[in-house]
């Protein structure tokens, strides 16, 4: 019954109204449910449910209520509750939680951090795993010590796992690729992307060797298949129990996207425009092949020649101009179809690997999409196209992606959840907040679910943001605070923390201000007890 | 702070700057009397705030020697259900009498006025003069012969002279005040300050008033006036102290002898001898311990409460007990403790009883088990009474939150809580009312209790998560060290350059202090500031200053300036480092103002913090009669100049700067006025307080031939690299004689100029460009001073200069905010983006009349003037990224 309540209604729910509703409907239930009894069952843990699942179980008592008397209740609730899923909240674990010799960095801290963020209420955490720490030394040699500690750890905290499966490096904390992937590369540089000059991206493999014999005679694709299935194997005890969700590493940083940075940019000044990277043999060959099939092979010999550099604006040159700009020219069209269905095809190729291994385990799989916000406001939004993604102001670039999403049932990761066009450098024309709802209309639209990531960096006023894109028209499921360490507990940072878990359960506070409405103002925190009998009644 | 009796002058803010007394005078009588009443009597029924301490009965213990406390303590804990130490801030009030005496000096020609005190302190009197003729009622400085030694000039209008004790071991401290009653002065002003407390002492809400003529219209706060009605003035006085301080005050005083007045000699006055006596009250704070101890009863099923305290004097415990968490007091059944008196059927009186040993006083309470909490709060004998921030004192009986684990919580967590649990049981008595649910309260509470405890856990779970994380490599740099860019060699910081990659902003000029807050102001903009790309950001001299513009320091540990407070600054700060900008502070080394004068009446003797002598100051400025060594580099005429060479002076300073960079966050330093002592003794600073970056200003006169600028600078560019040279290269200089250069060659169209014989920039840049800061404006030259402004509408042609060159570039406050704005947030972010720092190679490629360009690291190239340039077509393709007025900007690709 529930279910088919909130599936059915259509428009949008706003808190406030949710409130009201819900206020009335503790008269109805206040008095007659024995607190007593719910409240011995949970004495003990602070419960910052969302609203999210109360205002659910609000619209099942609703609809009940409804059937006593008031109709037009009835359709405030189910406006309500219509959209609101539950919002989980998880917290990421530092990048070298385990290091690279296989231990676990810090286990103390970890425990001791885990064990506050249980209390917090918070539902999870999430566990990067480095194809560099796990199979380092050699290929099919696969380690899991210090992943399956951390996970033990976790499930003893009584929190849920999401795993990352990195097939990328990071740079800082450094964890490169594993060791014989790196003296492969040595000799064989082409398997790396590569720019326009000819450097090389070292952090991850290019996406034009994934289906070539480059890795003593496997392709990648097979390597990253292998990995996962070892992994399946070796956490068959958790997943679906305390893993619930698992990330597919989809390139750079675990995107999906070119990495047409290879610096990250430094703060607070405008990003440049990023490059093409098209220029390992393989890209070429690819590129040659795509443009003689065209009929047009002269198309087929590099790159457009007439872009700017990484760290320029995109009026530095003319292919990205916003008026007679080349992307406009057939020639643009062409090269950026194909330079985005490239990436568009190794998303399908390892999501529809990881659905296929994973699919009858009870974990979602996840993928990552960047927000490639810099430049947005202009036509061509060159950050997004040498990222790979052909998003203009006259195409729509992430219905295919979403629509990749959707086939291999894979839900999209969106990181950047905390920026706000209004943070943006001054004079920039970046717009995270316009790109985020283009893609979430993208999604929707595909019926793919979007859950939420934050910039490790703590961007000024994030919380805010965040908390509007979580609780804003379009709930998340999920959502992954980056990331634990010294900073994360600090006492700069924590407490803004602890703070946000309790406001997203804000109108949890509210419900309870029956009688009493002062309440909420001279209470720093305060679990509702209302919220338990529902959850009981429910 | 203690608080005192006249207490609306704290909040006068015109006293302390004190810039006319017109204002002070103006309030009309009644008004001023009757404020000045209410404030005080509303003094008498206040205490101070009060905390928990929760470690502190281990301490506690030890100290109580009752037979009865031992058992306590020797009983298994598991008896004790709780037991705590309370610190209590009472106020005491001493009273004490200023005195005024006007009387003939012995040689019968002059007058004198004393003015006294009885109470301990630290007093000052701080006064003026206003003359017969004077319209208004402004202050005038007395004149010299008039001042008492050891007097300080106030400004221009008031005079700070020190009471001295009459005697040791005296408690009476006075001034005397000689004056000729025939100069022109009509009255004499004054108040009184404590310099311990800081607090002032005034007649009636305003100054005192010793009139010398007898026309003068008596506005209210006249003392010794004559008429015969000075005794009623004082007389209110008397009234409202007595209304504080009931029976046991003692009555001000008040005799005069204004009846034996005897006429001057000076026919135009009538002066009359007087004496006058005003009453005070200081309050002093005072710390004393409550501790309460709770066991159970081994013989019955009863719990034993146990109060003792150090408080003297009769203390009446008022107290109830409660049955639940909503606190209401209820009288419990006997047995009471010995002297218990039911007061008005809601609560319990028992006066403590003196202990035999020491001065403390104590009770017992035989208390039934079921009852939940014993509330109280203490009367002490002058009517004061003693609560738990402002609430009741509450002690549990139940155990339950008394558990050995949560005194180990920090002071803030549980003062937290006991609130929480107050508001708590405000809430849930409303609820008790509208809803009647009792069972369901009681619940509710528990439940809110439990959770209290769990943030207490997350909190001490953060925080060991975080003293772990933090003393491994924190993961949380992800962001921060990618942004250092992976072609750059590991940057070396040094104090001289920063990272190479510094460009500062100036954050002042010279009217910013007008504001009163400009801290404030700056910290609004700190996230912009930040985004135009500057990493470092130079603060205006914070310190206590005789202008107010900062640069004439007097007690370097006082800082509140006119830009702010001390807590703004440190805000400012935080907020600049939050933003990811580094702060200079602006520090004057050189030279300092003095608060005392010696023997002589030379300003030399300093006062604050470091109070130092004529030793400090340099023996070879007549003005200042130093008694240190000869100066180490020129003098600034208008303040003692430091001897840098004593070492007491060095160490001070030393400490003073590492107090800066600990106490306030700054990074680095500005130097004032650098040329005044060797540089050898920055590097010493510099060593000492370890500055992420510093500047010092080296700045004399270029060489002029027949008033044309020569356009040979070596001499000039020597002396500033002398300088660095002298402080190891442990500081950059201000590149003044690149300014120089720049003024000549934009004014006169001479571009020429721009590179020397050697083609390379004729500045300081030219020859050691990591340590040249290199400017085009600043609070001095330009601003509303103008010492030296850089020429009008050509300051982008500067700055696409400096901002292209290597060097650290410095950009003055006026020009990020305004019209120029954007052009040089363009120039910041072409250097940022491509990398130019403080050494990079510079090729000029054209120095002629109307045209000068460069090319930087191959990278970047400019020119400025109005001829004609363009980057030669080479390898490097040019490509146009910043075009403005006589300026043009390329950028390789």
């Amino acid at each position: 019954m529930e279910v088919s309540v909130i599936r059915s209604s259509s428009s949008q729910a706003k808190i406030c109204k949710t409130e009201l509703a819900y206020r009335d409907l503790r008269f109805c239930f206040g008095k007659n449910n024995d607190k007593n009894k719910i409240l011995s069952r949970k004495p003990n843990s602070v419960c910052f449910e969302s609203q999210i699942t109360r205002l659910r179980k609000t619209g099942l008592r609703f609809t009940v209520k409804a059937v006593h008397s008031e109709p037009i209740l009835e359709s405030k609730s189910s406006t309500r509750s219509k959209s609101l899923d539950r919002v989980r909240l998880f917290v990421g674990l530092p990048l070298d939680a385990v290091s690279e010799c296989n231990t676990v960095n810090h286990t103390r801290a970890i425990a001791a951090g885990l064990k506050a963020l249980k209390l917090l209420g918070v539902e999870g955490v999430e566990l990067p795993v480095w194809w560099g720490v796990v199979e380092n030394l050699a290929m099919g040699k696969y380690d899991w010590s210090g992943y399956l500690t951390v996970a033990e750890m976790v499930e003893k905290a009584g929190l849920k796992l999401h795993v990352s499966l990195c097939f990328h490096a990071s740079r800082q904390p450094k964890i490169p690729l594993p060791k014989w992937v790196l003296q492969i590369g040595e000799s064989q540089s082409s398997i790396f992307f590569t720019d326009r000059s000819g450097q090389h991206y070292q952090e991850c493999l290019s996406l034009a060797v994934d289906d070539l014999t480059v890795l003593n005679g496997k392709t990648p694709i097979q390597v990253y298949q292998d990995f996962c299935e070892n992994f399946k194997s070796a956490f068959s005890t958790f997943i679906g129990s305390t893993i619930t969700g698992i990330s597919m590493g989809l390139g750079p940083d675990g995107e999906l996207r070119y990495p047409s940075h290879h610096k990250a940019a430094k703060s607070g000044t405008i990003t440049g425009v990023g490059e093409f990277q098209c220029y390992d043999i393989n890209m070429l060959n690819l590129l040659k092949q795509h443009a003689e099939v065209n009929g047009n092979p002269l198309w087929g010999l590099g790159g457009p020649h007439d872009v700017p550099t990484y760290d320029q604006s995109p009026n530095s040159n003319c292919f990205f101009k916003d008026h007679g700009g080349s992307w406009e020219s057939p020639y643009g069209d062409f090269f950026l179809s194909w330079y985005s269905s490239q990436l568009i095809s190794r998303g399908n190729r390892l999501l529809s690997l990881a659905s296929s291994i994973f699919h009858d385990s009870a974990v979602n799989v996840y993928g990552k999409v960047p927000l490639m916000h810099s430049w947005y406001k202009t036509r061509a939004h060159p950050s997004e196209l040498t990222a790979g993604f052909y998003n203009t102001a006259s195409r729509d670039g992430y219905e295919a992606v979403a629509e990749m999403f959707a086939r291999n049932s894979c839900k999209i990761i969106l990181p950047g959840m905390d920026l706000s066009d209004e943070h943006q450098p001054h004079d920039s024309l970046s717009s995270p907040e316009l790109l985020f709802a283009q893609i979430r209309t993208a999604c929707r639209k595909h019926g793919v679910e979007v859950s939420g990531q934050n910039l490790a960096s703590g961007a000024p006023g994030g919380f805010e943001q965040i908390k509007k894109n979580m609780l804003g028209e379009n709930m998340m499921d999920l959502f992954t605070f980056q990331r634990m360490g010294a900073h994360f507990f600090s006492p700069e940072h924590f407490p803004s923390f602890t703070e946000f878990v309790r406001s997203l359960s804000q109108p949890e506070l509210h419900s309870d201000d029956l009688p009493a409405k002062e309440e909420e103002a001279t209470e720093s925190v305060r679990m509702s007890s209302d919220s338990d009998i529902h959850m009981q009644a429910a | 702070m203690a608080t005192v009796a006249v207490d609306s002058l704290l909040q006068n803010p015109t006293l302390s700057f004190r810039p006319k007394a017109k204002l002070l005078l103006k309030p009309s009588r009644s008004l001023n009397c009757s404020r000045n009443r209410k404030l005080l009597f509303s003094r008498g029924a206040c205490f101070c705030g009060f905390k928990p301490r929760w470690k502190i009965h281990v301490v506690k213990a030890s100290s109580i020697d009752t037979a009865l406390i031992d058992t306590f303590d020797a009983s298994s804990s598991d008896d004790v259900l709780y037991k705590e130490s309370f610190t209590v801030k009472r106020i005491e009030k001493v009273a004490g009498k200023i005195f005024i005496r006007l009387d003939q000096s012995k040689d019968q020609r002059n007058w004198q006025l004393t003015v006294g005190c009885s109470l301990p302190g630290k007093w000052i009197l701080h006064w003026g003069v206003s003359y017969v003729g004077d319209t208004g009622s402004e202050w005038d400085q007395p004149p010299k012969d008039m001042r008492p030694p050891g007097s300080i000039a106030i400004r221009d209008y008031a005079i700070e002279t020190p009471l001295k004790k009459l005697c040791e071991g005296d408690m009476v401290h006075e001034v005397k005040i000689d004056f000729n009653p025939s100069s022109a002065i009509a009255a004499i002003h004054f108040a009184l300050k404590d310099e311990e407390t800081g607090d002032w002492y005034q007649h009636r809400g305003r100054d005192f008033k010793v009139a010398l003529v007898d026309y003068l219209e008596d506005d209210g706060n006249m003392v010794g006036a004559k008429r015969g009605f000075f005794g009623i003035w004082p007389g209110v006085a008397v009234q409202f102290f007595n209304m504080l301080f009931k029976a046991e005050a003692s009555h001000a005083n008040s005799q005069s002898s204004s009846s034996e007045s005897k006429d001057s000699k000076n026919e135009n006055r009538q002066l009359q001898r007087f004496y006058e006596e005003q009453p005070i009250v200081k309050e002093v704070s005072i710390g004393n311990l409550v501790s309460v101890a709770v066991r159970k009863s081994p013989d019955t099923t009863k719990n034993v409460l146990y109060l003792e305290t150090d408080i003297p004097g009769d203390v009446v415990v008022h107290w109830g007990v409660c049955r639940d968490d909503a606190k209401a007091w209820e009288i419990p059944a006997a047995p009471y403790p010995p002297e218990t008196a039911v007061f008005k059927n809601k609560a319990l009186r028992t006066l403590l009883q003196p202990k035999d040993t020491g001065n403390r006083s104590r009770a017992l309470f035989t208390l039934d088990e079921e009852l939940v909490g014993f509330l109280f709060v203490l009367k002490l004998d002058d009517n004061t009474w003693l609560k738990f921030k402002g609430n009741d004192f509450y002690i549990p009986l139940s155990g339950a939150s008394s558990v050995p684990g949560q005194h180990g919580e920090s002071d803030t967590a549980s003062e937290e809580i006991s609130s929480k649990a107050y508001t708590d049981g405000i809430i849930n008595g409303i609820r008790n009312l509208v809803s009647d649910l009792t069972s369901e309260k009681s619940q509710k509470t528990k439940i809110k209790e439990a959770q209290g405890s769990i943030l207490q856990e997350i909190e001490k779970l953060a925080a060991e998560a975080y003293s772990i994380f933090r003393s491994s490599i924190p993961t949380f740099s992800e962001e921060a060290v990618l942004e250092t860019k992976a072609p750059e060699p590991a940057v070396k910081i040094s104090p001289g350059t920063g990272t190479g990659f510094e460009i500062l902003c100036q954050g002042f000029n010279w009217e910013s202090h007008k504001s009163g807050r400009r801290y404030m102001e700056l910290k609004e903009k700190a996230s912009e500031i930040s985004s135009l790309g500057f990493t470092v950001i130079w603060l205006p001299p914070p310190t206590e200053s005789v202008s107010p513009e900062g640069y004439m320091p007097k007690d370097l540990y006082n800082l509140n300036s006119r830009y702010g407070t001390v807590d703004e600054l440190k805000e400012l700060v935080k907020s600049l480092h939050e933003a990811g900008l580094k702060v200079l502070g602006d520090v004057v080394l050189n030279h300092r103002c003095a608060q005392f004068r010696n023997q002589n009446g030379v300003w030399n003797i300093f006062g604050g913090r470091l109070n130092w002598d004529d030793r400090a100051v340099v023996a070879d400025d007549p003005h200042f009669q130093g008694r240190g060594n000869k100066s180490s580099g020129d003098n600034f005429h208008a303040a003692p100049n430091i001897d840098h060479s004593q070492e007491f002076v060095r160490k001070d300073l030393k400490e003073w700067l590492y107090w800066l960079r600990e106490e306030i966050g700054y990074d680095g330093w500005r130097l004032d006025f650098v040329r005044g002592f060797w540089g050898g003794y920055v590097k010493d600073y510099l060593d000492a307080s370890e500055p992420y970056f510093a500047v010092g200003e080296y700045w004399d006169s270029l060489s002029y031939t027949y008033g044309e600028m020569d356009h040979n600078q070596d001499a000039h560019r020597q002396r500033i690299i002398d300088w660095i040279n002298a402080t190891n290269g442990t500081a950059g200089a201000f590149d003044v004689t690149t300014k120089g250069i720049l003024h000549s060659a934009l004014e006169r169209c001479e571009y020429w100029r721009l590179s020397d014989q050697k083609g390379k920039p004729p500045g300081v840049v030219g020859w050691w460009p990591s340590r040249a800061v290199t400017f085009i404006e600043n609070h001095d030259t330009g601003s509303t001073q103008g010492h030296w402004r850089f020429p009008g509408g050509k300051e982008m042609q500067g700055y696409a200069y400096i901002l292209t060159h290597p060097g650290t570039p410095a950009v003055f406050y006026d020009h990020i905010f305004s019209h120029y704005r954007s052009e040089i947030a363009a120039l910041i972010s072409l250097r940022n983006r491509n990398g130019v720092h403080c050494r990079s190679t510079v090729k000029i490629v054209k120095a002629e009349r109307n045209v000068y360009a460069a090319i930087v690291d191959e990278r970047v190239a400019m020119k400025i003037g109005p001829g004609y340039y363009e980057p030669p077509s080479g390898p490097e393709r040019w490509s146009s990224v910043l075009e403005g007025r006589d300026y043009k900007v390329w950028e390789a690709s």
